[in-house]
């Protein structure tokens, strides 16, 4: 129920409508009226939560018009977590809302790795023959909207074999083991970034921790939360806590920055009201993003070979800035790698508008604020974008694309990867 | 007119992109930052955004022929319901017409469209060496046309003034659609007295006489070096001592403030790592200029501070002055963190005393507070007498909000008693007109002339700065 949901119970009453939460808002600088404002979302959850509003459509898509950034929530000096608010009005207003069929194709592609094996066919075949002829084939044509038409051009390109393929259950550690790491291989980077799995794998070993990677992880549930499913994230939450338990891992890391704060139980505690079982609540404090575990939590590896010369730029992911404060960690890691030289963009800590499916639905607002993104990234003149998300990999690659841009998008951890392998 | 009747003829002036009319988003339009609508909705009838001149001229011929309301709106950070539509109506929403339109160095003056926002400006100006000085706490969003209709200041104002000294022209559409320009037409002049002062008419009448389309600021050159100084007191009624130490030793420093206790707390809730000392009160003095003037300047509020300070913090260290700078520019709305599940409303929360009466008029707030059981966090402006209360209480609970009015109530007859104003910079609005008989005496009267004279079909932002009663 929305009422009680905490940051609706207690929280909303908090928000003096300053308009503070405007300033940062990257939706609200495009669409420029007050019913875009973060303040808003907090004043319509308000409304709905007393009665003052009915759920319908009309309220379903207004809570459908943010990309959970947290820009706003960050920004706000009455601490309201407009974005945490925005979720719960989602989850609330789901039979109204017009994204079922985002959430159907969610529930029943992004699960489970039997589940992402049929994405993977379904992608290739869309990619290869477009999304019209999929779509007529799976007899979807109807649900399909204009904007899903040009949103296939979003994810990016599969190719080969899924990462998991290739990934044993436990990768042993090179020399002797410091530390068992669960290694939380999300669905991003397994679908579109199976090299970026394999070099995060390869980093880990080389840095003395073994790495297990249980067969059974389904989706961390970021992606359901934020399209109203609360009920199936729940269910893999617990799913994917109760493996790395059996398993008996020290810490979890993924190199999703999406993943690992869903993970920390960033919407935890707003919606999952029946608590959460032991699994979950024994890995509070000890669920890392990639390059904080590297940075901060082991001795780094600094034996690497000099790469050829190649200058990056760095995309800060709002779930990595914003929702776990961590900026420094991949720029720390890029400076480390002789050959790389590090060129800031403007307005580093951005959005790129991808918000994991937000493109999808609401196409041409995502565009126009990654637009804005690629100008930053053109500025700097870098050979490569690098970035801590696959979301955020795949928002700036189609991005690249449109502006005929040929930069590759890697995660800085893939350039470690190869700077270890040439010490060999 | 009915409201699809009303939308359909908006859609006909401006592109229907400019027209909002969808429930939701009248409903967003239908608060500001203050107390008054939490309580209410003041729901429009419909919403426009345009972005000309002639757009907003044409919108005003419409609504002057028909009658119907106009509310200028900015940035909606506004306290006092000015920007909302008490009467229904339209809301005419400017803060999308964003656009610097010159800066002209040679003449140091600037000309801008109203939706610009403040801190945007500032920004922008830096890349000249210049800036404008007023400096709200509401930088980060307000727009600097909301800023016009209010004369706004600030943080610095004890030494760089209000709005209204910054402004040398406006362009202004009239409530019949008439567009004027006033400060001369052609007048690049920053010294102007030909002619009635037309200017300072519409700076500071809250969108009541017309709608400021365009704006002419003179603008300083940006000082050199800047220093801020913190003096920690056991010993609240210390504090203003100082401040009149300080002026009588003859520095006048760019900003002076004071936060309470509860302030302190709330800043440093909010921000940890600022950490200011827990203390019954912190003066926070700003000194800018050349480096070695602030430099002595500032050895110089220390060496006097001392005198009633139990401890004095002297910093020209970037990063330290912006946390402290930033503690004090967010405790307006990081006040509510003293209450687990209270929050601050802004009601009463501006009075202005003579600079005389700053202790006495802390003191009988907090005693205010305590007869009707409310927390208040105390800060402001005291190097101009600018008192800010933030009643803190849950404001879902109606008896904490009668309370609450009642409160304000005593705040804004005490601060008239000891001779002040019940506002130093946030207006009148919908929430203090009924003092206006009381501070004003029969100037009201020629201000109810001078309104009727402009709006005589009292559509231009009708319920806000003149008492509603007396208005017909
Ligand atoms: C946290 C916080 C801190 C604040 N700190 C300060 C401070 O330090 N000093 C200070 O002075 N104020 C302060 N304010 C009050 C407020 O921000 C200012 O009054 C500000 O100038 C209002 O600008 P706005 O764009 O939000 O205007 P709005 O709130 O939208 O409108 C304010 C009034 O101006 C009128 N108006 C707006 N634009 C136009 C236009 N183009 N033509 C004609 N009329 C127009 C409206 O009708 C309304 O009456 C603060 C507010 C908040 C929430
Ligand atoms: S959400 Fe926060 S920043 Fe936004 S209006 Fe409310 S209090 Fe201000
Ligand atoms: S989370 Fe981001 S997009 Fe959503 S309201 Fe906040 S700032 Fe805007």
């Amino acid at each position: 129920m929305l009422q009680q949901v905490p940051a609706v119970k207690d929280l909303i009453r908090k928000c003096v409508r300053c308009g503070q939460c405007r300033s940062v808002c990257p939706l609200f600088k495009e669409i420029k009226n007050e019913g875009a404002a973060p303040r808003s979302h907090v004043f319509l959850t308000q409304l709905l939560r007393d009665g003052e509003l009915e759920p319908d459509s009309a309220l379903a898509r207004r809570a459908s018009r943010c990309l959970l950034c947290k820009s706003c929530s960050k920004e706000c000096p009455s601490g309201i977590p407009v974005d945490q608010l925005v979720v719960a009005m989602r989850n609330h207003l789901k039979d109204h809302s017009k994204d079922n069929v985002k959430r159907l194709l969610l529930s029943k592609l992004f699960k489970d790795q039997k589940s992402l094996k049929t994405a993977h066919f379904l992608l290739k075949t869309s990619q290869v023959t477009g999304i019209k002829s999929l779509a007529d084939k799976t007899g979807l044509l109807g649900l399909i909207s204009s904007d899903l038409e040009k949103a296939n051009k979003l994810t990016a390109p599969v190719s080969g074999k899924m990462a998991s393929k290739n990934i044993a259950e436990v990768t042993p550690a090179k020399g002797k083991r410091k530390v068992r790491v669960g290694y939380f291989l999300g669905c991003a980077t397994n679908l579109f970034y199976p090299a970026r799995a394999h070099a995060t794998i390869e980093v880990l070993t080389v840095n003395g921790c073994e790495v297990i990677t249980p067969k059974g992880l389904q989706c961390c549930g970021m992606p359901h939360i934020a399209n109203g499913d609360v009920v199936s994230a729940k269910t893999m939450t617990e799913n994917n806590f109760k493996l790395f338990y059996d398993f008996d891992v020290d810490v979890i890391i993924s190199d999703c920055a999406s993943c690992s704060s869903m993970l920390q139980g960033d919407y935890y505690d707003q919606l999952f009201a029946e608590g959460l079982p032991a699994a979950v609540t024994h890995f509070k404090g000890k669920i890392y993003d990639l390059n904080k575990f590297l940075v901060d939590e082991i001795d780094l590896n600094a034996n690497l070979e000099k790469l050829p010369k190649t200058t990056v730029t760095y995309h800060d992911p709002c779930h990595l800035v914003k929702s776990q404060g961590i900026k420094e960690e991949p720029r720390k890691i890029l400076k480390l790698i002789p050959g790389v030289e590090l060129i800031e963009m403007d307005g580093a800590d951005q959005c790129c508008g991808g918000a994991g499916t937000f493109g999808i639905s609401h196409y041409d607002l995502s565009r126009k604020i990654l637009d804005s993104k690629i100008v930053s990234i053109m500025d700097t003149s870098a050979d490569c974008v690098t970035t801590s998300c696959p979301a955020c990999s795949m928002q700036l690659g189609h991005g690249l694309v449109e502006h005929d841009l040929k930069l590759e998008v890697k995660h800085p951890v893939e350039f470690l990867a190869e700077a270890y392998r040439k010490v060999k | 007119m009915q409201s699809e009747q009303l939308v359909r003829e908006l859609k006909k002036i401006l592109s229907p992109d400019k027209v909002l009319y969808e429930k939701l988003d009248l409903l967003s339009y239908s608060y500001d930052s203050s107390f008054k609508a939490r309580n209410n909705r003041y729901i429009p009838d419909a919403v426009v955004l345009p972005t000309s001149t002639q757009e907003v001229s044409e919108v005003m011929k419409f609504a002057y022929k028909h009658e119907i309301p106009v509310t200028p709106r900015g940035a909606g950070s506004g306290e006092t319901c000015g920007a909302l539509a008490v009467k229904g109506g339209i809301v005419m929403d400017l803060a999308a017409w964003d656009t610097i339109e010159e800066v002209d160095t040679e003449n140091m003056q600037v000309q801008l469209r109203p939706g610009v926002v403040h801190a945007k400006l500032n920004e922008h100006l830096a890349q000249y060496g210049l800036f404008f000085p007023p400096d709200p706490g509401s930088s980060k969003m307000c727009t600097v046309g909301g800023m016009v209709a209010n004369n706004s200041s600030g943080l610095r104002a004890v030494k760089y003034g209000t709005t209204e000294q910054y402004v040398l022209g406006l362009e202004v559409v009239l409530p019949d659609g008439k567009v004027i320009t006033t400060g001369g037409v052609k007048s690049r002049a920053i010294k102007n007295v030909s002619g009635m002062n037309l200017t300072k008419l519409f700076i500071g009448s809250e969108g009541t006489l017309g709608v400021v389309t365009k704006i002419r600021l003179r603008l300083w050159p940006k000082p050199k070096a800047r220093g801020i100084l913190m003096a920690v007191y056991d010993d609240l009624e210390n504090a203003p001592k100082t401040v009149l130490d300080v002026y009588k030793s003859g520095i006048l420093p760019s900003g002076i403030e004071i936060l309470d206790s509860s302030a302190i707390k709330a800043v440093n809730e909010y921000k940890p790592e600022i950490n200011l000392p827990d203390a019954e009160a912190i003066l926070l003095f700003e000194l800018d200029g050349n480096p070695a003037s602030v430099e002595w300047e500032g050895n110089e509020v220390a060496r006097i501070a001392k005198n009633r300070a139990i401890k004095v913090e002297w910093s020209t260290d970037p990063k330290r002055m912006a946390e402290l700078w930033q503690g004090r520019s967010v405790t307006a709305t990081a006040a509510a963190r003293v209450r687990p599940d209270g929050s601050r409303v802004f009601a009463g929360e501006d009075i202005s005393v003579p600079l005389n009466k700053v202790t006495e008029s802390l003191r009988r707030i907090k005693e205010i507070g305590k007869k009707y059981g409310i927390g208040v966090v105390n800060y402001g402006h005291i190097g101009d007498g600018n008192v800010h209360t933030a009643p803190v209480i849950n404001p879902e609970d109606s008896a904490e909000v009668e309370l609450a009015n009642k409160l304000v109530d005593e705040i804004h007859r005490t601060a008239i008693e000891l001779g002040g104003s019940t506002t130093g910079e946030h207006g009148i609005g919908a929430v203090r007109s009924q003092y206006a008989r009381e501070e004003h005496g029969e100037a009201l009267d020629v201000m109810y002339i001078i309104k009727k004279a402009l709006d005589p079909k009292g559509i231009m932002n009708p319920g806000k700065l003149l008492p509603e009663r007396e208005e017909q």
